[in-house]
């Protein structure tokens, strides 16, 4: 049984359909992607995911439990950083620890606050205001936030679109290596193809909304552990890498049409793309 | 015996303390003078035995600690001057003299019974027991304050309109609807053939704000209490036209009263209050005492006006405005007897004018409200001379009021309030 | 301009607008030549030679009454003549009561009003109804249902004053960014933690923005209310004042007052820069 399940999932508002028939599944300890263009439904995916939405039709199980609503066990990290200005970076992600341990005392708090800041490379921050802080390191606080709770699915609503290339690039680095380290569960919305091919187990494409599905599930033939430094000499890289570009740019519109799948209906099930040699 | 010279040292020291209020000079006057010669000294000046005598046949009374509202006008000298003077002291009370904001809240804080007595304008007390302007309740009239002490006052630049003749579309102001003041401006002007509710204007306001308004043009004059008359002298806006003893000398202006339910849970301090504004109403008539008078009640604490301006009125010796001095010794007097002849005609006035409407039982009314049995009680254990009678005819400018034919005097009227 | 070469050029200027101010009083009333007639018995009575020329007073004056009232804050010559320090703290007092009680009512309410639509829309058209209610025509409902003056007054200061926070702190409270809400939600925040933890600090300054305007409100309402009650307060010592037509007390009392209500302003916005986040 995969640790999360998502089955015939649809979002429609009166008359619209978002998105429909959306069915995919996690493993425990799976980093999956999903990309698309705007407007395709990921972000209501994720808030379903999260809790946070309702769908009109379909079910998500995670750990042989069907999700109703929020809960620690599914961390968020927003894609504006959500962080309230009042707490310092410390303060932050303290209270999301009070919340999962109400029971800890102050200096139980502290110390595992502690960690995931260096965790995050946040160390000396810890007692800014986000105000004092810029925009990649509030976000890293963000992330901290989410893993310090250590929930079983970490949800990431394109949590560096806001960032510069550079700055991208380093907390990608940090991500990747604290999921390699902590076997953390991840599903992530992204823009960018090659964060998600350095990132990703498995890659979810979802073709254009309004009517828009799952048309396709990539797994990723790049073998870990990943360098962002040397991963486009892997000479599997640019094929997946144009895959991707390729659906983005000319497939994902062709479902809509009923080019592609069945003639005005979702696929049933993903394409399921093995692009190893 | 002893006990005596306690009482008299208690007034002899109330009445030093007012003359040299400066504490070091009046021990360096005592050290200097003895306290006994200054004892005798200030004895032939006022009754302090016969005071002494009469505070040591009291009943204790209930409660000796009360609040008493006054309006800082010269009307309430008897109970104002009561408290620097030791009045109430000697008849075991300690009042606080609240000095209240205008004439409305005077009646609102008896009724919600914040003040246990107070300053009255003489209607008052028979609106209130009415149940006209005001939610009812019995009210009476102990004392009489204040006889004559009023006047018109106009604008400096009215000098040459004497004549009420003029004075059509002219803007007056008066304390309060239930005064003395609107009854005898009304009455004054439609003596002279004006309609006072249609040919003149008739404006409610404090009494300190009739110099302010007179000043500022808002109004062309008042009939109003003193010392807002002379103020207006001292400030140069205005000038007396004419003192209301010219409109009936003798006429009662404000009133010191109670509720009748506080009459009859304190009788005793009810009593002790009526001795101590008479005696002070007493002290007040004699012309001699007025200079002194005028030097304890001018204070911030009490009237806050320029002691001249307060001695002026009590004096009678005064600046008439147009450049005369003028000299008339009863320009306001301290009558305390509280005729119930002064309350029928006032509630003639009350309908005259239609603030009351229906029959009204004149005699009953005024015997209920006005006190006479006790101010007669009480008058002459203070060896005051109080009338035989409590109805007395008078003439007021020039036309006579019988008070046993209130409803013939009223229908005599040519002007009044269409019915 | 650097922040330090500003709030000099600021003080300067404000000295130089302080002495303008002051030039043109002295110019305005300086006295008249005193006419060099008689002083005979008439114009004894009407005071010359010894009271102040007629008008608006001079800085001298105001000055001398200043030190007058300010070198002795404290006497108490009887009830209705006491220092104006006492009348301050009478007021003060008052101000104390009302505010207090205006506080206790406006920020639950408001947070309930600020959570629930419903009850927003339900209560919107009462709160603008009763908002523009001047104390003057408070007081006379006050005086007669709740029959003691001191206590009316402070219960026309709570209704006057209550209204910016209440409808701040509803404000406030509904304008909360969706984002930290979401967050709360994802913590599995209970409803008084979050209510204490997100909410209150998130809509802090919105609230102390409504406390602030509501000081100066109860200030202005306690002065008006004392004129018309009388008894105790800086607004009696207006009142009383203005009954001896002495324009420099009232004047002085003026400023006085609008020391006292800067004050309690600069208290609340020392509170109000402390709760502050930049987002």
């Amino acid at each position: 049984m995969s640790f999360l399940q998502v089955q015939e999932l649809a979002r429609r508002y009166g008359a619209t359909t978002v998105f429909e028939r959306v069915s995919f599944t996690i493993e425990k300890g799976e980093f999956v992607c999903i990309i698309g263009h705007s407007g395709c439904g990921k972000t209501t995916i994720l808030n379903i995911l999260a809790g946070l939405d309702t769908a009109s039709a379909g079910t998500v199980i995670m750990d042989n439990r069907e999700v109703a609503g929020p809960s620690l066990e599914r961390g968020v990290v927003f894609q504006g950083h959500a962080l309230m200005p009042w707490l310092t970076a410390m303060g932050n992600i303290a209270f999301a620890v009070r919340s999962r341990w109400p029971n800890w005392n102050h200096i139980q708090v502290q110390t595992h606050c502690q960690k995931f800041i260096d965790m995050v490379g946040l160390t000396g921050a810890e007692h800014k205001k986000p105000a004092e802080l810029s925009g990649g390191m509030k976000q890293r606080v963000g992330i901290a936030r989410a893993f310090a709770i250590q929930p079983k699915m970490l949800l990431l609503d394109e949590p560096f679109g806001a960032l510069d290339a550079l700055t991208r690039g380093t907390i990608q680095d940090e991500l990747l290596r604290i999921c390699e380290a902590t076997r953390q569960t991840v599903f992530m919305i992204t823009h960018d193809v090659d964060e998600a091919i350095l990132l990703a187990d498995r890659i979810l494409l979802m073709s254009n909304g309004p009517g828009a599905c799952v048309a396709e599930i990539v797994e990723n033939p790049l073998p870990k552990p990943r360098d962002r430094h040397s991963i486009h000499h892997d000479p599997q890289y640019y094929r997946v890498r144009n895959h991707l570009v390729d659906f983005l740019v000319n497939r994902s519109k062709r479902y809509q049409s009923g080019e592609l799948g069945n003639r005005g209906q979702a696929p049933i099930s993903a394409k399921i793309v093995n692009l190893r040699h | 015996m002893s006990h005596d010279l306690d009482e008299q040292r208690i007034l002899e020291t109330a009445v030093l303390r007012a003359l040299v209020p400066q504490g070091d000079r009046r021990r360096k006057f005592l050290r200097a003078v003895g306290v006994s010669s200054a004892g005798a000294a200030l004895a032939s000046f006022f009754p302090l035995g016969a005071l002494t005598a009469m505070a040591q046949q009291k009943a204790k009374p209930e409660r000796a600690e009360l609040k008493i509202g006054f309006i800082p006008i010269t009307c309430a000298t008897p109970l104002i001057m009561a408290d620097p003077l030791g009045f109430y002291r000697e008849q075991g009370l300690k009042v606080s003299l609240i000095k209240t904001a205008g004439w409305a809240l005077i009646r609102d804080k008896m009724l919600n019974k914040e003040h246990d007595a107070s300053h009255f304008l003489s209607p008052m007390p028979l609106a209130i027991s009415m149940g006209l302007g005001s939610a009812q309740q019995p009210m009476r009239v102990m004392t009489v304050q204040n006889i004559n002490g009023q006047a018109i006052t106009l604008h400096v630049k009215h000098k040459d309109k004497r004549d009420p003749k003029e004075w059509k579309g002219f803007r007056f102001a008066v304390p309060f609807d239930y005064s003395m003041h609107n009854f005898l401006l009304r009455y004054y002007v439609a003596e002279h053939g004006l309609d006072p509710d249609t040919d003149i204007q008739i404006r409610v306001t404090p009494p300190p704000e009739m110099v302010a308004n007179l000043r500022a043009g808002n109004i062309d004059g008042y009939l109003g209490p003193d010392p807002f008359n002379q103020r207006a002298v001292y400030d140069e806006v205005g000038f007396i036209h004419l003192l209301s003893k010219e409109l009936w000398n003798g006429h009662p202006c404000c009133a010191f009263g109670t509720s009748e339910a506080f009459i009859k849970e304190n009788p005793n301090t009810f009593a002790a209050l009526f001795r101590a504004v008479l005696s002070a109403a007493r002290m007040a008539r004699e012309p001699r005492n007025r200079p002194l008078i005028a030097k304890v009640i001018s204070p911030p604490n009490y009237l806050n006006q320029p002691e001249t301006v307060v001695e002026q009125v009590l004096t009678g010796k005064f600046a008439d405005g147009l450049g005369n001095v003028k000299n008339v010794p009863d320009r306001a007097d301290f009558d305390p007897f509280p005729w119930q002849s002064m309350a029928v005609w006032i509630l003639t006035q009350m309908k005259r004018w239609g603030y009351v409407k229906g029959d009204v039982n004149y005699q009953q009314i005024a015997e209920q409200v006005f006190l006479v049995t006790d101010a007669r009680k009480y008058m002459a254990e203070l060896e005051m001379k109080a009338p035989a009678s409590s109805y007395a005819r008078v003439r007021i400018m020039g036309k006579e009021f019988d008070p046993s034919e209130p409803e013939k005097y009223l229908a005599s009227f040519a002007v009044k309030k269409a019915v | 301009m650097s922040g330090k070469a500003l709030s000099l050029a600021a003080a300067l200027l404000s000295l130089l607008f302080l002495g303008i101010f002051l030039a043109i009083w002295h110019v305005a009333t300086v006295p008249k030549a005193q006419s060099q007639a008689p002083v005979d018995e008439y114009a004894k009575l009407l005071g010359k030679g010894a009271k102040q020329a007629e008008g608006f007073p001079t800085l001298a004056q105001l000055g001398e009454a200043a030190a007058v009232q300010l070198t002795d804050p404290f006497y108490d010559r009887g009830a209705n003549d006491k220092g104006i320090g006492i009348q301050l703290g009478h007021s003060l007092a008052r101000v104390g009561a009302g505010y207090a009680l205006a506080i206790l009512f406006a920020v639950p309410l408001g947070f309930l009003i600020g959570m629930s639509p419903l009850l927003y829309r339900a209560l919107n058209p009462y709160i603008q109804l009763l908002k523009p209610i001047s104390p003057l025509a408070w007081m006379p409902i006050a005086l007669y249902t709740i029959r003691d003056s001191s206590i009316s007054g402070v219960f026309v200061i709570f209704i006057c004053s209550v209204w910016p926070m209440l409808i701040n702190t509803a404000f406030g409270v509904a304008s909360v960014r969706r984002d930290w809400l979401n967050v709360a939600r994802t913590l599995e925040v209970r409803p008084l933690r979050k209510a204490f933890a997100v909410i209150l600090p998130a809509a802090a300054p919105t609230i102390l923005t409504g406390m602030r305007i509501s000081i100066g409100i109860a200030w202005l309402v306690i002065v008006a209310a004392e004129m018309l009650v009388g008894g105790t307060g800086i607004g009696y010592f207006v009142w009383n004042e203005w009954n001896n037509l002495n324009l420099t007390n009232v004047i002085f009392a003026i400023l006085v007052i609008g020391v006292v209500g800067m004050v309690l302003d600069f208290l609340i916005g020392r509170l109000q820069a402390a709760v502050t986040y930049v987002e």
